[in-house]
Protein backbone atom coordinates (compact mmCIF):
# COMPACT_ATOMS: atom_id res chain seq x y z
CA UNK A 1 0.00 0.00 0.00
CA UNK A 2 1.35 3.02 -0.77
CA UNK A 3 0.44 6.13 1.32
CA UNK A 4 -0.83 9.18 -0.75
CA UNK A 5 -2.07 11.56 1.61
CA UNK A 6 -0.39 12.39 5.10
CA UNK A 7 -1.50 14.71 7.48
CA UNK A 8 0.17 14.92 11.45
CA UNK A 9 -0.87 17.32 13.94
CA UNK A 10 -1.81 19.70 11.10
CA UNK A 11 -3.32 22.83 12.45
CA UNK A 12 -4.62 26.13 10.93
CA UNK A 13 -5.73 28.96 12.36
CA UNK A 14 -7.41 32.38 10.76
CA UNK A 15 -6.97 35.51 11.90
CA UNK A 16 -10.19 37.67 11.77
CA UNK A 17 -10.20 41.44 12.52
CA UNK A 18 -13.51 42.66 14.31
CA UNK A 19 -14.90 45.80 14.76
CA UNK A 20 -15.12 49.10 12.44
CA UNK A 21 -13.62 51.92 14.90
CA UNK A 22 -11.29 49.83 17.32
CA UNK A 23 -10.22 46.95 15.16
CA UNK A 24 -9.78 43.64 16.97
CA UNK A 25 -7.98 40.59 16.33
CA UNK A 26 -8.63 37.56 16.93
CA UNK A 27 -7.40 33.62 15.98
CA UNK A 28 -9.56 31.35 15.38
CA UNK A 29 -8.49 27.82 15.26
CA UNK A 30 -10.42 25.47 12.26
CA UNK A 31 -7.91 22.49 12.48
CA UNK A 32 -6.28 21.34 15.67
CA UNK A 33 -4.03 18.91 15.55
CA UNK A 34 -5.22 16.97 13.40
CA UNK A 35 -3.61 13.36 12.01
CA UNK A 36 -4.47 10.98 9.59
CA UNK A 37 -3.42 8.63 6.33
CA UNK A 38 -4.69 7.71 3.21
CA UNK A 39 -3.90 5.50 0.75
CA UNK A 40 -3.81 5.42 -2.90
CA UNK A 41 -7.28 3.71 -4.46
CA UNK A 42 -8.88 4.44 -1.25
CA UNK A 43 -12.56 6.41 -0.72
CA UNK A 44 -11.99 8.58 1.96
CA UNK A 45 -14.53 10.35 3.69
CA UNK A 46 -14.47 13.25 6.15
CA UNK A 47 -17.30 13.88 8.22
CA UNK A 48 -18.27 16.54 10.98
CA UNK A 49 -20.63 19.07 11.71
CA UNK A 50 -20.97 22.60 10.51
CA UNK A 51 -16.93 24.28 11.25
CA UNK A 52 -15.33 21.26 12.07
CA UNK A 53 -12.80 21.92 9.47
CA UNK A 54 -13.30 19.88 6.68
CA UNK A 55 -12.87 22.53 4.01
CA UNK A 56 -10.03 24.05 5.75
CA UNK A 57 -8.02 20.70 5.82
CA UNK A 58 -8.90 19.87 2.08
CA UNK A 59 -7.49 23.57 1.03
CA UNK A 60 -4.42 23.17 2.38
CA UNK A 61 -3.96 19.47 1.13
CA UNK A 62 -4.93 20.92 -2.09
CA UNK A 63 -2.67 23.76 -1.62
CA UNK A 64 -4.29 26.67 -1.39
CA UNK A 65 -4.04 27.61 2.16
CA UNK A 66 -0.82 27.35 4.27
CA UNK A 67 -1.00 25.36 7.33
CA UNK A 68 -0.41 27.17 10.27
CA UNK A 69 1.49 23.61 12.15
CA UNK A 70 2.31 20.28 11.37
CA UNK A 71 2.82 17.78 8.80
CA UNK A 72 0.81 17.83 5.70
CA UNK A 73 1.69 15.83 2.23
CA UNK A 74 0.26 14.92 -0.36
CA UNK A 75 2.28 11.96 -3.38
CA UNK A 76 5.24 12.22 -0.70
CA UNK A 77 5.68 16.39 -1.00
CA UNK A 78 4.84 19.23 1.46
CA UNK A 79 1.97 20.95 0.47
CA UNK A 80 3.88 24.47 1.10
CA UNK A 81 6.91 24.48 -0.17
CA UNK A 82 6.70 21.75 -2.97
CA UNK A 83 3.03 22.46 -4.45
CA UNK A 84 4.94 22.33 -7.81
CA UNK A 85 5.38 18.68 -7.61
CA UNK A 86 1.88 18.36 -6.70
CA UNK A 87 -0.57 20.48 -8.33
CA UNK A 88 -0.66 18.80 -11.61
CA UNK A 89 -1.49 15.55 -10.27
CA UNK A 90 -4.47 15.79 -8.40
CA UNK A 91 -7.61 17.70 -9.03
CA UNK A 92 -10.71 18.95 -6.84
CA UNK A 93 -13.98 20.20 -6.90
CA UNK A 94 -16.31 21.85 -4.32
CA UNK A 95 -19.88 21.56 -4.16
CA UNK A 96 -22.39 24.15 -5.24
CA UNK A 97 -22.23 26.76 -8.50
CA UNK A 98 -19.35 28.03 -7.91
CA UNK A 99 -15.67 27.81 -9.87
CA UNK A 100 -17.47 28.16 -13.45
CA UNK A 101 -16.72 31.24 -15.89
CA UNK A 102 -20.32 31.76 -16.29
CA UNK A 103 -20.11 33.45 -19.77
CA UNK A 104 -18.19 30.84 -21.43
CA UNK A 105 -20.07 27.80 -22.47
CA UNK A 106 -19.89 24.22 -20.39
CA UNK A 107 -17.12 23.30 -23.38
CA UNK A 108 -15.10 26.11 -23.32
CA UNK A 109 -15.16 26.19 -19.18
CA UNK A 110 -13.68 23.03 -19.85
CA UNK A 111 -11.04 23.65 -22.28
CA UNK A 112 -9.28 26.72 -20.83
CA UNK A 113 -8.73 24.43 -17.67
CA UNK A 114 -7.45 21.97 -19.81
CA UNK A 115 -5.11 24.30 -21.01
CA UNK A 116 -4.46 25.75 -17.46
CA UNK A 117 -3.15 22.11 -16.72
CA UNK A 118 -1.06 21.60 -19.59
CA UNK A 119 -3.18 18.87 -21.77
CA UNK A 120 -1.93 18.42 -25.34
CA UNK A 121 -4.61 19.74 -27.13
CA UNK A 122 -5.80 16.90 -28.79
CA UNK A 123 -6.15 14.86 -25.92
CA UNK A 124 -7.77 17.58 -24.31
CA UNK A 125 -10.22 17.66 -27.08
CA UNK A 126 -11.26 14.26 -26.68
CA UNK A 127 -10.96 14.21 -23.05
CA UNK A 128 -13.79 17.02 -23.34
CA UNK A 129 -16.44 14.44 -25.36
CA UNK A 130 -15.43 11.77 -22.90
CA UNK A 131 -16.21 14.22 -20.14
CA UNK A 132 -19.41 15.57 -21.24
CA UNK A 133 -20.67 12.06 -22.13
CA UNK A 134 -19.79 11.09 -18.32
CA UNK A 135 -21.83 13.78 -16.53
CA UNK A 136 -24.94 13.43 -18.87
CA UNK A 137 -23.86 17.17 -20.24
CA UNK A 138 -23.02 15.95 -24.61
CA UNK A 139 -26.24 17.88 -25.29
CA UNK A 140 -25.97 21.43 -22.93
CA UNK A 141 -22.24 21.16 -23.87
CA UNK A 142 -22.27 24.55 -26.14
CA UNK A 143 -24.47 26.24 -23.68
CA UNK A 144 -23.43 29.34 -21.73
CA UNK A 145 -22.77 28.29 -18.35
CA UNK A 146 -25.07 30.73 -17.08
CA UNK A 147 -27.92 29.04 -18.53
CA UNK A 148 -27.59 25.69 -16.05
CA UNK A 149 -29.57 24.26 -13.91
CA UNK A 150 -27.65 24.09 -10.40
CA UNK A 151 -26.84 19.87 -10.78
CA UNK A 152 -25.66 20.70 -14.36
CA UNK A 153 -23.23 23.13 -12.95
CA UNK A 154 -22.04 20.67 -10.39
CA UNK A 155 -21.75 18.11 -12.86
CA UNK A 156 -19.57 20.57 -15.39
CA UNK A 157 -17.39 21.09 -11.74
CA UNK A 158 -16.89 17.40 -11.94
CA UNK A 159 -16.18 17.42 -15.39
CA UNK A 160 -13.73 19.91 -14.80
CA UNK A 161 -11.94 18.34 -11.82
CA UNK A 162 -11.29 15.36 -13.99
CA UNK A 163 -9.45 17.19 -16.88
CA UNK A 164 -5.91 16.75 -15.87
CA UNK A 165 -6.96 13.03 -15.31
CA UNK A 166 -6.02 13.09 -11.38
CA UNK A 167 -4.44 10.46 -8.90
CA UNK A 168 -6.32 11.76 -6.23
CA UNK A 169 -9.45 13.79 -6.43
CA UNK A 170 -10.62 15.74 -3.52
CA UNK A 171 -14.87 17.16 -3.71
CA UNK A 172 -15.90 18.76 -0.81
CA UNK A 173 -19.96 18.07 -0.34
CA UNK A 174 -20.00 17.04 -4.00
CA UNK A 175 -23.43 16.28 -4.27
CA UNK A 176 -24.82 19.18 -1.86
CA UNK A 177 -27.86 20.56 -3.96
CA UNK A 178 -28.64 17.61 -6.53
CA UNK A 179 -31.81 15.73 -7.09
CA UNK A 180 -31.90 12.57 -6.31
CA UNK A 181 -31.24 11.16 -9.83
CA UNK A 182 -28.24 13.57 -9.94
CA UNK A 183 -26.57 12.50 -6.50
CA UNK A 184 -26.98 8.46 -7.25
CA UNK A 185 -25.42 9.18 -10.96
CA UNK A 186 -22.55 11.17 -8.64
CA UNK A 187 -22.09 8.34 -6.61
CA UNK A 188 -21.88 5.60 -9.51
CA UNK A 189 -19.44 7.99 -11.14
CA UNK A 190 -17.27 8.10 -7.90
CA UNK A 191 -17.64 4.60 -7.63
CA UNK A 192 -16.21 4.22 -11.15
CA UNK A 193 -13.62 6.30 -10.44
CA UNK A 194 -12.55 3.78 -7.41
CA UNK A 195 -12.51 0.73 -9.99
CA UNK A 196 -9.84 2.85 -12.32
CA UNK A 197 -7.73 3.43 -9.23
CA UNK A 198 -8.47 7.03 -8.28
CA UNK A 199 -7.77 8.00 -4.91
CA UNK A 200 -10.74 10.14 -3.89
CA UNK A 201 -11.09 12.35 -0.45
CA UNK A 202 -14.48 13.59 -0.08
CA UNK A 203 -17.19 15.38 2.69
CA UNK A 204 -20.37 15.16 3.09
CA UNK A 205 -23.30 15.68 5.74
CA UNK A 206 -25.24 13.18 3.63
CA UNK A 207 -24.41 9.61 5.61
CA UNK A 208 -25.70 7.12 3.94
CA UNK A 209 -24.27 8.39 1.03
CA UNK A 210 -20.39 8.02 2.85
CA UNK A 211 -21.60 4.82 4.19
CA UNK A 212 -22.18 3.36 0.36
CA UNK A 213 -19.22 5.60 -0.72
CA UNK A 214 -16.10 5.46 1.86
CA UNK A 215 -13.93 2.72 2.71
CA UNK A 216 -12.53 4.70 5.48
CA UNK A 217 -13.90 7.48 7.47
CA UNK A 218 -12.96 10.28 9.67
CA UNK A 219 -15.22 12.11 12.04
CA UNK A 220 -13.59 15.83 12.43
CA UNK A 221 -14.83 17.61 15.60
CA UNK A 222 -13.96 21.27 16.39
CA UNK A 223 -10.60 20.77 14.27
CA UNK A 224 -9.83 17.53 16.13
CA UNK A 225 -10.32 13.93 15.03
CA UNK A 226 -13.17 12.51 16.47
CA UNK A 227 -12.84 8.86 15.30
CA UNK A 228 -11.41 7.07 12.35
CA UNK A 229 -12.08 3.67 11.04
CA UNK A 230 -14.94 1.55 8.04
CA UNK A 231 -18.09 2.44 8.90
CA UNK A 232 -18.56 -1.16 10.38
CA UNK A 233 -15.72 -0.61 13.09
CA UNK A 234 -17.61 3.06 13.30
CA UNK A 235 -20.68 1.74 14.43
CA UNK A 236 -18.81 -0.91 16.75
CA UNK A 237 -16.85 2.09 18.49
CA UNK A 238 -20.89 3.56 18.99
CA UNK A 239 -21.98 0.30 20.56
CA UNK A 240 -23.12 -1.49 17.43
CA UNK A 241 -25.26 1.54 16.19
CA UNK A 242 -27.21 0.20 13.36
CA UNK A 243 -26.58 2.86 10.94
CA UNK A 244 -23.73 5.17 10.16
CA UNK A 245 -25.93 7.89 11.09
CA UNK A 246 -26.67 6.91 14.79
CA UNK A 247 -23.04 5.86 14.76
CA UNK A 248 -22.23 9.96 13.60
CA UNK A 249 -25.06 10.81 16.38
CA UNK A 250 -23.86 9.15 19.23
CA UNK A 251 -20.24 9.68 18.83
CA UNK A 252 -20.59 13.58 17.87
CA UNK A 253 -23.17 13.97 20.93
CA UNK A 254 -20.70 12.10 23.31
CA UNK A 255 -17.91 14.86 22.15
CA UNK A 256 -19.74 17.71 22.98
CA UNK B 1 4.19 26.60 -26.27
CA UNK B 2 2.89 25.73 -23.09
CA UNK B 3 2.99 28.85 -21.90
CA UNK B 4 2.19 30.63 -24.93
CA UNK B 5 -1.67 28.67 -24.28
CA UNK B 6 -1.43 29.44 -21.28
CA UNK B 7 -0.89 33.10 -22.40
CA UNK B 8 -3.22 32.93 -25.30
CA UNK B 9 -6.65 31.57 -23.83
CA UNK B 10 -6.31 33.89 -21.10
CA UNK B 11 -5.95 36.97 -22.70
CA UNK B 12 -9.05 35.63 -25.18
CA UNK B 13 -10.96 34.71 -21.78
CA UNK B 14 -10.44 37.64 -20.67
CA UNK B 15 -11.14 39.97 -23.61
CA UNK B 16 -14.56 38.40 -23.85
CA UNK B 17 -15.75 38.19 -19.78
CA UNK B 18 -14.71 42.01 -19.80
CA UNK B 19 -16.44 42.59 -23.16
CA UNK B 20 -19.65 41.61 -22.40
CA UNK B 21 -19.61 43.29 -19.32
CA UNK B 22 -21.73 47.04 -19.37
CA UNK B 23 -19.51 48.12 -17.23
CA UNK B 24 -16.61 47.74 -18.82
CA UNK B 25 -17.99 48.95 -22.05
CA UNK B 26 -18.94 52.30 -20.52
CA UNK B 27 -15.51 52.43 -19.55
CA UNK B 28 -14.41 51.79 -22.85
CA UNK B 29 -16.49 53.91 -24.94
CA UNK B 30 -18.92 56.26 -22.66
CA UNK B 31 -15.85 57.10 -20.40
CA UNK B 32 -13.18 58.42 -23.45
CA UNK B 33 -16.30 60.24 -25.27
CA UNK B 34 -16.92 62.22 -22.07
CA UNK B 35 -13.73 62.78 -21.02
CA UNK B 36 -12.72 64.21 -24.80
CA UNK B 37 -15.49 66.50 -24.72
CA UNK B 38 -14.49 67.70 -21.29
CA UNK B 39 -11.04 68.26 -21.73
CA UNK B 40 -11.14 69.54 -25.12
CA UNK B 41 -13.66 72.51 -23.58
CA UNK B 42 -11.36 73.27 -20.70
CA UNK B 43 -8.38 73.29 -23.46
CA UNK B 44 -10.42 75.40 -26.41
CA UNK B 45 -9.14 78.50 -25.03
CA UNK B 46 -5.95 77.79 -23.78
CA UNK B 47 -4.06 79.37 -26.33
CA UNK B 48 -2.07 76.36 -26.99
CA UNK B 49 -1.91 75.48 -30.63
CA UNK B 50 -1.79 71.66 -30.52
CA UNK B 51 -4.98 71.53 -27.63
CA UNK B 52 -6.89 68.79 -30.26
CA UNK B 53 -3.91 66.43 -29.56
CA UNK B 54 -3.60 67.49 -26.18
CA UNK B 55 -7.26 66.89 -25.27
CA UNK B 56 -7.12 62.91 -27.14
CA UNK B 57 -4.27 62.32 -25.87
CA UNK B 58 -4.94 63.16 -22.27
CA UNK B 59 -8.69 62.00 -22.84
CA UNK B 60 -7.72 58.77 -24.31
CA UNK B 61 -5.07 58.18 -21.57
CA UNK B 62 -7.70 58.61 -18.95
CA UNK B 63 -9.50 56.21 -20.22
CA UNK B 64 -6.96 53.92 -20.76
CA UNK B 65 -5.87 53.75 -16.93
CA UNK B 66 -9.03 53.75 -16.15
CA UNK B 67 -10.14 50.18 -17.81
CA UNK B 68 -6.77 49.29 -16.85
CA UNK B 69 -7.20 49.85 -13.39
CA UNK B 70 -10.90 48.58 -13.12
CA UNK B 71 -10.60 45.54 -14.56
CA UNK B 72 -7.01 44.28 -13.53
CA UNK B 73 -8.54 44.74 -9.88
CA UNK B 74 -12.19 44.23 -10.32
CA UNK B 75 -11.56 40.57 -12.39
CA UNK B 76 -9.66 39.72 -9.48
CA UNK B 77 -12.16 40.55 -7.08
CA UNK B 78 -14.96 38.65 -9.41
CA UNK B 79 -12.98 35.80 -9.66
CA UNK B 80 -13.07 35.86 -5.89
CA UNK B 81 -16.73 35.85 -5.54
CA UNK B 82 -17.32 33.28 -8.26
CA UNK B 83 -14.56 30.73 -6.70
CA UNK B 84 -11.97 30.78 -9.91
CA UNK B 85 -9.83 33.02 -8.44
CA UNK B 86 -8.78 29.91 -5.93
CA UNK B 87 -8.88 27.31 -8.68
CA UNK B 88 -6.39 29.18 -11.42
CA UNK B 89 -4.24 30.07 -8.05
CA UNK B 90 -3.61 26.26 -8.08
CA UNK B 91 -3.23 25.50 -11.72
CA UNK B 92 0.19 23.99 -12.61
CA UNK B 93 0.37 27.06 -15.34
CA UNK B 94 1.43 29.23 -12.59
CA UNK B 95 -0.26 32.16 -11.51
CA UNK B 96 2.46 34.90 -12.70
CA UNK B 97 1.43 33.19 -16.32
CA UNK B 98 -2.40 33.98 -16.16
CA UNK B 99 -2.15 37.35 -14.43
CA UNK B 100 -0.11 38.01 -17.72
CA UNK B 101 -2.42 37.14 -19.74
CA UNK B 102 -5.39 38.92 -18.12
CA UNK B 103 -3.30 41.73 -18.19
CA UNK B 104 -2.43 41.62 -21.41
CA UNK B 105 -5.82 41.13 -22.76
CA UNK B 106 -7.73 43.79 -20.89
CA UNK B 107 -4.90 46.50 -21.98
CA UNK B 108 -5.30 45.62 -25.48
CA UNK B 109 -8.78 45.89 -25.45
CA UNK B 110 -8.46 49.11 -23.07
CA UNK B 111 -6.22 50.54 -26.29
CA UNK B 112 -9.98 51.02 -27.65
CA UNK B 113 -10.08 54.02 -25.83
CA UNK B 114 -7.40 56.39 -27.57
CA UNK B 115 -9.20 55.80 -30.58
CA UNK B 116 -13.24 56.75 -28.82
CA UNK B 117 -11.55 60.13 -27.96
CA UNK B 118 -9.52 60.43 -31.25
CA UNK B 119 -12.85 59.40 -32.99
CA UNK B 120 -15.11 62.05 -30.88
CA UNK B 121 -12.54 65.00 -31.52
CA UNK B 122 -12.69 64.31 -35.04
CA UNK B 123 -16.62 63.89 -35.59
CA UNK B 124 -17.46 66.60 -32.87
CA UNK B 125 -15.41 69.26 -33.27
CA UNK B 126 -13.84 68.09 -36.76
CA UNK B 127 -10.07 68.70 -34.84
CA UNK B 128 -7.07 66.85 -36.43
CA UNK B 129 -4.56 64.69 -35.04
CA UNK B 130 -1.40 65.93 -36.95
CA UNK B 131 0.95 62.93 -36.34
CA UNK B 132 4.36 64.69 -37.16
CA UNK B 133 6.27 62.10 -36.57
CA UNK B 134 4.95 58.51 -36.56
CA UNK B 135 8.35 57.13 -35.93
CA UNK B 136 8.56 58.11 -32.85
CA UNK B 137 5.27 57.96 -32.18
CA UNK B 138 4.94 54.33 -32.81
CA UNK B 139 8.09 54.10 -30.54
CA UNK B 140 6.45 56.39 -27.64
CA UNK B 141 3.32 54.04 -28.19
CA UNK B 142 4.96 50.85 -27.66
CA UNK B 143 6.67 52.39 -24.81
CA UNK B 144 3.75 53.15 -23.24
CA UNK B 145 1.85 49.91 -23.50
CA UNK B 146 5.14 47.76 -22.39
CA UNK B 147 4.77 50.38 -19.34
CA UNK B 148 0.98 50.36 -18.53
CA UNK B 149 1.30 46.24 -18.49
CA UNK B 150 3.84 46.49 -16.08
CA UNK B 151 2.12 48.68 -13.74
CA UNK B 152 -1.12 46.79 -14.27
CA UNK B 153 1.09 43.37 -13.27
CA UNK B 154 2.77 44.99 -10.31
CA UNK B 155 -0.91 46.51 -9.50
CA UNK B 156 -2.27 42.97 -9.82
CA UNK B 157 0.17 41.07 -7.48
CA UNK B 158 0.07 43.64 -4.66
CA UNK B 159 -4.25 43.25 -4.61
CA UNK B 160 -3.85 39.70 -4.55
CA UNK B 161 -3.07 40.10 -1.09
CA UNK B 162 -5.86 42.02 0.09
CA UNK B 163 -9.56 41.27 -0.05
CA UNK B 164 -10.55 44.90 -0.40
CA UNK B 165 -8.77 45.10 -3.96
CA UNK B 166 -11.95 47.43 -5.39
CA UNK B 167 -11.79 50.16 -2.71
CA UNK B 168 -7.64 50.96 -3.41
CA UNK B 169 -8.29 50.70 -6.86
CA UNK B 170 -10.45 53.60 -6.43
CA UNK B 171 -8.00 55.02 -4.13
CA UNK B 172 -5.27 54.93 -6.50
CA UNK B 173 -6.97 56.05 -10.16
CA UNK B 174 -7.50 60.03 -9.80
CA UNK B 175 -4.26 60.72 -8.05
CA UNK B 176 -2.52 58.84 -10.76
CA UNK B 177 -4.34 60.43 -13.78
CA UNK B 178 -3.14 63.66 -11.59
CA UNK B 179 0.25 62.87 -10.11
CA UNK B 180 1.42 61.55 -14.03
CA UNK B 181 0.25 64.63 -15.74
CA UNK B 182 -2.49 62.42 -17.88
CA UNK B 183 -4.63 65.50 -18.55
CA UNK B 184 -2.26 68.86 -17.53
CA UNK B 185 1.34 68.64 -17.69
CA UNK B 186 3.00 67.16 -14.04
CA UNK B 187 5.43 70.69 -13.76
CA UNK B 188 2.58 72.57 -12.46
CA UNK B 189 1.91 70.11 -9.27
CA UNK B 190 3.17 70.94 -5.95
CA UNK B 191 7.21 70.21 -5.91
CA UNK B 192 7.11 66.53 -3.69
CA UNK B 193 3.56 65.70 -6.22
CA UNK B 194 6.44 66.09 -9.57
CA UNK B 195 8.39 63.82 -6.99
CA UNK B 196 6.47 60.95 -6.61
CA UNK B 197 5.54 61.71 -9.89
CA UNK B 198 8.81 60.94 -11.43
CA UNK B 199 9.49 57.75 -10.15
CA UNK B 200 5.93 56.80 -11.57
CA UNK B 201 6.59 54.78 -14.87
CA UNK B 202 3.59 56.49 -16.42
CA UNK B 203 4.62 60.37 -16.01
CA UNK B 204 7.32 58.71 -18.54
CA UNK B 205 5.18 57.51 -21.01
CA UNK B 206 2.80 60.32 -21.40
CA UNK B 207 5.55 62.46 -21.66
CA UNK B 208 6.73 60.79 -24.02
CA UNK B 209 3.68 60.36 -26.36
CA UNK B 210 3.14 64.30 -25.72
CA UNK B 211 6.46 64.76 -27.13
CA UNK B 212 5.77 62.46 -30.09
CA UNK B 213 2.62 64.23 -30.82
CA UNK B 214 4.56 67.47 -30.89
CA UNK B 215 7.12 66.36 -33.55
CA UNK B 216 9.81 66.00 -31.22
CA UNK B 217 11.36 68.94 -30.92
CA UNK B 218 14.40 68.45 -28.35
CA UNK B 219 15.52 64.62 -29.59
CA UNK B 220 17.86 64.55 -26.57
CA UNK B 221 15.09 65.06 -24.65
CA UNK B 222 12.75 62.12 -25.83
CA UNK B 223 15.67 59.45 -25.68
CA UNK B 224 15.75 60.77 -21.74
CA UNK B 225 12.48 60.16 -21.00
CA UNK B 226 12.39 57.08 -23.28
CA UNK B 227 15.99 55.83 -21.31
CA UNK B 228 14.02 56.69 -17.82
CA UNK B 229 10.61 55.08 -19.03
CA UNK B 230 12.77 51.72 -20.22
CA UNK B 231 15.12 52.05 -16.50
CA UNK B 232 11.54 52.05 -14.51
CA UNK B 233 9.66 49.57 -16.19
CA UNK B 234 13.02 47.25 -15.91
CA UNK B 235 12.76 47.85 -11.88
CA UNK B 236 9.18 47.42 -12.31
CA UNK B 237 9.61 44.06 -13.57
CA UNK B 238 12.55 43.36 -11.06
CA UNK B 239 9.91 44.14 -8.36
CA UNK B 240 7.59 41.80 -9.79
CA UNK B 241 10.12 39.05 -9.92
CA UNK B 242 11.22 39.48 -6.80
CA UNK B 243 7.73 39.73 -4.94
CA UNK B 244 6.11 36.95 -6.47
CA UNK B 245 7.05 34.15 -4.55
CA UNK B 246 6.64 35.93 -1.55
CA UNK B 247 3.32 37.75 -2.11
CA UNK B 248 1.99 34.04 -3.26
CA UNK B 249 3.36 32.68 -0.38
CA UNK B 250 1.44 35.52 2.00
CA UNK B 251 -1.56 34.80 0.16
CA UNK B 252 -2.28 31.27 1.21
CA UNK B 253 -1.33 32.05 4.55
CA UNK B 254 -3.56 34.98 4.91
CA UNK B 255 -6.32 33.30 2.74
CA UNK B 256 -7.45 35.93 0.91
CA UNK B 257 -8.22 33.86 -2.30
CA UNK B 258 -11.95 33.36 -1.06
CA UNK B 259 -14.53 35.81 0.24
CA UNK B 260 -15.04 33.43 3.57
N1 LIG C 1 -11.28 32.51 5.61
C1 LIG C 1 -11.65 32.32 6.88
N2 LIG C 1 -11.44 33.30 7.80
C2 LIG C 1 -11.78 33.11 9.07
N3 LIG C 1 -12.33 31.99 9.56
C3 LIG C 1 -12.57 30.97 8.72
C4 LIG C 1 -12.24 31.09 7.34
N4 LIG C 1 -12.59 29.92 6.73
C5 LIG C 1 -13.10 29.13 7.69
N5 LIG C 1 -13.09 29.76 8.89
C6 LIG C 1 -13.54 29.18 10.19
O1 LIG C 1 -12.88 27.96 10.38
C7 LIG C 1 -13.74 26.99 10.96
C8 LIG C 1 -13.76 25.73 10.10
O2 LIG C 1 -14.37 26.03 8.86
P1 LIG C 1 -14.49 24.98 7.68
O3 LIG C 1 -15.02 25.71 6.51
O4 LIG C 1 -13.20 24.28 7.52
O5 LIG C 1 -15.56 23.98 8.25
P2 LIG C 1 -16.34 22.78 7.52
O6 LIG C 1 -16.09 21.57 8.33
O7 LIG C 1 -15.99 22.71 6.11
O8 LIG C 1 -17.85 23.22 7.72
P3 LIG C 1 -19.13 23.02 6.74
O9 LIG C 1 -19.66 21.69 7.01
O10 LIG C 1 -20.07 24.09 7.21
O11 LIG C 1 -18.68 23.22 5.36
C9 LIG C 1 -15.08 27.67 11.12
O12 LIG C 1 -15.18 28.11 12.44
C10 LIG C 1 -15.01 28.84 10.18
O13 LIG C 1 -15.77 29.92 10.67
MG1 LIG D 1 -17.08 22.99 4.31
Amino acid sequence: METVVEVRDLKRTYTVTKGFWRREKRQVTAVDGLSFTVERGEIFGLLGQNGAGKTTTIKMLITLLAPTGGLCRVLGYDTFGQERAIRGRINFVFGGELGIYRRLSGRDNLKYFGNLYHVPPELRDRRIDELLRLVELEQDGDRLAETYSKGMLQRLQIARGLMNDPEILFLDEPTVGLDPLGARMLRSLIARLREQGKTILLTTHYLPEAEELCGRIAILHKGRLLALGTPQELKEQAGQAATLEDAYVRLVEGAV
Amino acid sequence: MKTLRVLGSTLLLQMKQSFVRPMFRFCLIANPILNTILVYEMFRNSGQTDFAAYAILGAGLMGLWGCICFSSAGDLNRERYSGTLSQIFVAPAGFQTILWGKVLGNTLLSLGTLLFSWLTAKLLYGASFPIRSPGYLLLAFLAAVGCFLSVSVLAAWLLTLSRKTTLYMNVIEIPVILICGFVFPAEQLPRWAQILGMVLSPTWAVKLLRMAVAGVPDRAAFWRAFGTLAALTALYLVLIRLLYGEIQKQVRIRATLEVC
